[in-house]
């Protein structure tokens, strides 16, 4: 099935206001919605092992935690989660590719205005890079309605 | 949870692959060994022993080294934890092992910080400042400390520069050098220069000493004439300078699916190393001779720079040094953080070292644990070296050196108990996972035991602590130390301490297709796994 929405979730919560936003559309669309994790460690010596299995128990948690909330929110609505051992950015791209997703819904907020620009952000990435549209939803709630 | 996808399809690093080429390759492995920091922590040393034949000590340390390298290569395919000779040393040899091999790889993370930070404090203050300023103790130890501090904080954020800065910065590193190595060898081979320079004797005496050029002459690369105890000196010096290099090996590892690229990388990155380190300690033993060398100690590099480089280049060069500095925690605090993390998620050690940070990804408390004990560790060494005619913290080369040489070694030794069943069904396993690995480990380990036996000596260098040799104190304090703590963990967590090495019969061809081992601790005391 095709037309999908994607949402990128991070450990600490992030994205999960994107997730609840995206849920209610993907609802009223009748079309699922996959939770995406992106984790990649740093790139230099052996990886794997213990410090994926800690970073992806991290990442369960996170999204074992909003895919629970957005079912019982929304009875009906298809929450997968998807686990993507790659960087943030391209675990998101690489898994709107894969579904052929409507669009890719993020979260943002993480990174203050120098360090985006310095390290990057993964929202501003994805708005440049992405060939489908992208929601960019703030991270704190607060600064909502 | 029956809904989660670890997606594999998605995985198949096609993003990644086009990401990583040759030149990023090369520059991981090249930069993860830090020639720049290597060669001035290390110079002065190599020639304080080894003398003119210091070319010759650079080039074959590496030997042991690379051969270790082959140990580390198969033995991530059957088990390719962040823990690395912590599991692989439990499955070749059992719990007890495993334990006190990841505490040597933590020992010599750890013994190395000061060192590194004190070359920092140094450099950073040769760059903006005189050399009575950087030779300040109070100043170099606060510099110092902030840079430990900075680097723990680096590596808990998981802030990676991008690869063209590292590019950038790795260029810059290797061209200083070749240039240095260039004036300094067309000085060498010209008319030669001389330099006066005041040395301070042991009894405080100041004589103006005369240091001339020396012409290069191929038998700097023989060992003729070098007795063994110094060339084993020598080793354990030289070693530390390729410490970081099988970084390579386990990045080419990381992609090998894509193409040929890293394995051509790897193979690059080994010569360009091996080319550097050979012509600047070609250059540096040419221009003034090696005494002038040792003299200069941890700022032998500098006080060479300062003779042959203008102004400009020498300040480069500082920053050359301090860069390189900073790359080096990549290959320090990071393994040590990495086999805390397995140790812990293993349960061997208290699991709160495998709690990982949920924003950054990285295992915050033990990067913080780490960095604390690396002060504390630092200041010990400062306050001894200070107020003692003992030279603690030169002699943490030498000690990092034999902490290297017994957990690499014991990785060779891992290797070959592991496969010892593939180790005769082929030529190439028999040189691979049989003979190159016990050949390193066989050579490290007798340079642990040979240094153990003359570092005992109050004569080995360095000064003493207790009455006996600082290095031998430094070097192997920490890791008796492991030993009591092994068994104060065996008793808080019984559960890993029932494991078993993996039974011979169910290890599989480290050459073959499928080669991942079933997970650490599937075979215990009550259960065989099936047999």
């Amino acid at each position: 099935m095709a037309g999908e929405l994607i949402v990128g979730v991070g450990g600490d919560g992030s994205g999960f206001e994107a997730a609840r936003r995206a849920a209610k559309i993907a609802a009223l669309m009748k079309v699922s919605l996959i939770l995406v994790f992106g984790y990649e460690s740093v790139a230099m010596g052996p990886r794997g092992g213990a410090l994926e299995e800690e970073i992806e128990a991290v990442g369960e948690e996170a999204l074992g935690e909003i895919r629970d909330e957005l079912r019982t929110a929304h009875a009906g609505l298809d929450v997968l989660i998807e686990m993507v051992p790659q960087r943030p950015v391209d675990a998101l791209l690489a898994a709107a590719d894969e579904h052929a997703a409507s669009f890719i819904a993020v979260g943002h907020g993480g990174s203050g205005p120098l360090r985006a620009a310095l390290l990057g952000s993964v929202t501003y990435e994805i708005v440049h890079r992405s060939h489908i549209p992208v929601l960019v939803v703030p991270d704190d709630e607060d600064d909502l309605d | 949870m029956a809904d989660t996808i670890v997606s594999d399809t998605v995985a198949s690093k096609g993003l990644k692959g086009g990401s990583l080429g040759l030149v990023a390759v090369i520059v991981i492995g090249v930069a993860s060994t830090a020639p720049g920091y290597s060669l001035a922590a290390s110079l002065g040393g190599v020639t304080g022993v080894a003398g003119l034949k210091a070319p010759f000590i650079m080039l074959f340390a590496f030997v042991p080294m690379a051969c270790i390298a082959a140990s580390f290569y198969y033995l991530n395919k059957a088990d390719p934890d962040c823990g690395t000779n912590f599991t692989w040393g439990v499955r070749a040899f059992g719990p007890k092992a495993g334990w006190i091999a990841g505490w040597g790889c933590i020992v010599a993370d750890l013994v190395i910080m000061p060192n590194l930070a004190g070359i920092s404090g140094q450099y950073f203050l040769l760059l903006f400042f005189d050399e009575k300023t950087a030779n300040n103790i109070y100043l170099q130890t606060a510099i110092g400390m902030v840079f430990i501090v900075a680097m723990t904080w680096i590596c808990w954020k998981g802030i990676e520069l991008s690869a063209r800065s590292q590019v950038l910065l790795l260029g810059t590193e290797l061209a200083v050098l070749a240039i240095f190595a260039v004036i300094a060898l067309s000085k060498a081979f010209g008319k030669g220069i001389s330099r006066v320079v005041p040395i301070t004797h042991d009894d405080g005496t100041v004589v103006n000493t005369t240091f001339h050029s020396v012409r290069p002459s191929l038998s700097w690369m023989s060992p003729s004439g070098l007795s063994t105890s110094s060339v084993v000196a020598g080793l354990v010096l030289a070693v530390f300078i390729y410490w970081g290099w099988d970084t390579c090996v386990s990045v080419n590892e990381e992609a090998k699916d894509s193409n040929k690229t890293p394995g051509r990388a790897a193979v690059l990155s080994t010569v360009i190393l091996l080319a550097i380190y050979l012509v600047v300690s070609y250059g540096a033993v040419a221009l003034l001779g090696p005494d002038f060398a040792t003299n200069a100690g941890s700022e032998a590099i500098y006080q060479l720079g300062k003779v042959a480089l203008p102004g400009w280049l020498l300040k480069l060069l500082i920053i050359a040094i301090l860069t390189s500095a900073a790359a080096s925690c990549q290959t320090t605090i990071l393994p040590a953080t990495r086999t805390m993390l397995s140790m812990g998620s293993h349960g061997a050690a208290p699991a709160k070292l495998a709690q990982i940070d949920t924003k950054r990804l990285t295992p915050d408390y033990s990067s913080w644990l780490f960095g604390g004990i690396s002060i504390l560790w630092y200041l010990v060494l400062v306050v001894i070296s200070h107020n003692s005619s003992t030279d603690a913290y030169n002699a943490s080369i030498a000690a990092v050196g034999m902490a290297i040489a017994v957990y690499y070694g014991l990785s060779g030794i891992s290797c070959i108990l592991y496969f010892r069943r593939w180790i005769f069904t082929s030529v190439k396993n028999f040189v691979l996972i049989g003979l190159l690995p016990g050949f390193g480990g066989v050579v490290l380990i007798y340079v642990f035991c040979k240094t153990v036996w003359d570092a005992r000596s109050v004569d080995y260098g360095y000064g003493t602590l207790f009455g006996v040799g600082t290095v031998l104190i430094i070097g192997t304090l920490l890791l008796v130390l492991g030993i009591p703590l092994m068994f104060w963990c065996s008793v808080k967590y019984p559960h890993f301490f029932s494991f078993r090495p993996d039974p011979v019969d169910l290890v599989k061809d480290p050459t073959g297709d499928d080669t991942l081992a079933a997970p650490l601790g599937t075979y215990t005391k009550s259960n065989r796994g099936g047999i």
